[in-house]
């Protein structure tokens, strides 16, 4: 046992380097998710905001976007081959139809549904007094979406991103069925030829930046949301604070 | 009290009659013995030729089990060693290089290896079939005439030009990347790990987005597809019979009407007749289980 560890020390001390080695692979790794998770964001949350602002067909959407959940991403790094495989050909700036195509269509099937969902939910959960009195005061709609109800919304918005990240870059390793790097490159690789050692060093990689992409957006999460809305603060307390010392402290 | 007496013996004779007749065996001829567990590797030709040597045993009389689609070669073989499978149908060259021996294109030369190779471990290789299946480097049809390419050694001219697709563990493999930059002196411009002479490989050749293929030499898709496979000219490719291998235990408990089974079902194994199958099994989506049972019924092992 205290062997494998020692083997597991030297595995990490050589195979930093190269296009084989964990630094390039974990490079591939962020980039397919990174990439997933900034479409998902800039389809889900724009989409989820304006209809958790208008109210309208939620349902219907809530419901398509879903599938993206429900269908394992296996099924869908295999169904989108032979289309990707095709596409490959025809479109320019698209090098391969293997590798890294099909795992992103997986992935952001996986990233939207969290995004969106939580963006959705988080604005239509913003008191309707609030907005009723910012339109009151003659704010425009897309003004009240944007200033208003975004701001509000924002903790919930950030923990869906936050959610869906973490999920995509545990998923991210299936690109190494369909030909793609990545850390699961070690996995399936190590599995073909049963060698222990790479299957526990790229499972190890893989926790450890999913915990890595977890404290990242909790680090985001604390630099974006506006103060008063930060959990554990209440607007009053903060208020209260900011009082003249000689109205807080005992005589 | 007397009515709860009769249901009580009543029950007792029901259970009787149960554990009685679940002890008499269904079949003509009942053989008394180990289940024998046929076990298979993770492509399409093991899974029917697993479901060819399954099913014959079954028709005569044999307990079996199947365990299909195990994994690699590092998964199965220990699993016959250790008695979790029976039953493996392997290829002689490439079984002989795993167990530390060199094979040579001689087919009863490297039969004979095999056989005292593995007999340490308590492993026993029944008689071998005239099917063979190397592997195979393959590139479609345009790519050939485009290149000019007829024989593995052509590929040396591109070398650092073409992209090879195979097994993921083709790069760790003699027969595979190992002995092509070894044998043939050749240099890929980049290795893409896919899968074992299966689906994926195939579209990725057609797509183009390799350039050379492992595929197997009995796999019918290619001449199916059109693809072109590049001879062995230099003899990287040992002989590769099929050959059913079992265990000791086996044979001792079942003697020589299980091996006089399995070699005439071996026997009547060709390339063309496999390469069929496969093609059918790759192509047309086929059960492995439907090819395996119309295969033995045309050859007369089991009737219909």
């Amino acid at each position: 046992m205290i062997e494998f560890f020692g083997d597991l020390a030297r595995w990490f001390a050589d195979n930093w380097d190269g296009t084989a080695g964990y630094l390039n692979r974990t490079w591939e790794h962020v980039q397919v998710s990174g990439l997933a998770v900034v479409v998902a964001s800039a389809i889900g949350v724009p989409l989820g905001a304006w209809l958790g602002h208008t109210g309208k067909g939620g349902l219907a959407v809530v419901s398509v976007v879903n599938i993206g959940r429900a269908l394992p991403s296996f099924g869908i790094v295999a169904l989108a081959l032979p289309i990707t495989i095709r596409i490959a050909d025809r479109v320019p700036f698209i090098d391969s139809g293997l590798g890294f195509l099909p795992t992103f269509i997986a992935l952001l099937a996986l990233a939207l549904p969290p995004i969106f969902t939580n963006t959705f939910a988080g604005v239509r959960n913003v008191s309707r007094d609030t907005v009723e009195a910012a339109r009151g005061m003659g704010v425009t709609e897309r003004r009240i979406l944007v200033d208003v109800e975004l701001p509000i919304a924002s903790p919930v918005v950030l923990a869906g991103i936050r959610t869906s990240a973490v999920q995509v870059v545990a998923t991210a390793t299936l690109g190494a069925l369909v030909g793609y790097g990545g850390l699961g490159r070690y996995i399936i690789d190590g599995f073909a030829v049963q060698d222990d050692l790479q299957i526990v060093a790229g499972a190890l990689l893989v926790a450890v930046l999913s915990v890595a992409t977890e404290l990242g957006f909790g680090a985001l999460q604390r630099r974006i949301v506006p103060p008063p809305l930060r959990r554990g603060t209440s607007l009053r307390r903060r208020a209260l604070r900011r009082l003249q010392p000689s109205a807080r402290t005992p005589a | 009290m007397r009515n709860v007496f009769r249901s009580r013996v009543v029950g007792a004779a029901l259970v009787s009659l149960a554990l009685v007749a679940g002890a008499c065996s269904s079949g003509d001829d009942a053989t008394d013995g180990p289940t024998i567990t046929v076990g298979s590797t993770n492509f399409g030709e093991q899974l029917i030729l697993g479901e060819i040597y399954a099913s014959v045993l079954e028709a005569n009389g044999y307990s079996v089990e199947r365990k299909f689609n195990l994994g690699t070669r590092e998964v199965v073989n220990p699993a016959l060693k250790s008695g979790e499978i029976d039953l493996l149908a392997e290829y002689t060259g490439t079984l002989l290089t795993f167990e530390g021996g060199t094979p040579s294109t001689d087919s009863d030369q490297t039969w004979s290896d095999l056989q005292n190779a593995i007999g340490d471990d308590g492993l026993v290789a029944l008689a071998y079939s005239p099917a063979q299946d190397k592997n195979g480097f393959v590139v479609t049809a345009a790519t050939a005439q485009e290149l000019g390419l007829a024989a593995v050694s052509d590929l040396a001219q591109y070398n650092g030009q073409l992209v090879l697709g195979g097994p993921p563990e083709c790069p760790d493999r003699e027969f595979c990347l190992i002995g092509l930059q070894e044998v043939y002196g050749l240099d890929f411009a980049g290795f893409t790990p896919l899968d074992t002479g299966g689906p994926l490989t195939v579209a990725a050749l057609e797509g183009g987005e390799i350039d050379v293929a492992l595929l197997f030499t009995s796999d019918g898709v290619i001449a199916a597809k059109g693809f072109v496979l590049l001879e062995d000219d230099r003899n990287l490719q040992p002989a590769e019979n099929i050959v059913p291998v079992t265990t000791e235990e086996i044979m001792d408990a079942y003697g020589e009407d299980l091996r006089d089974l399995l070699d005439e079902v071996s026997a009547a194994i060709t390339t063309a007749e496999l390469s069929e199958l496969n093609k059918r099994y790759g192509l047309d989506a086929e059960d492995p289980e439907d090819l395996a049972r119309e295969w033995l019924v045309s050859k007369g092992f089991i009737e219909e």
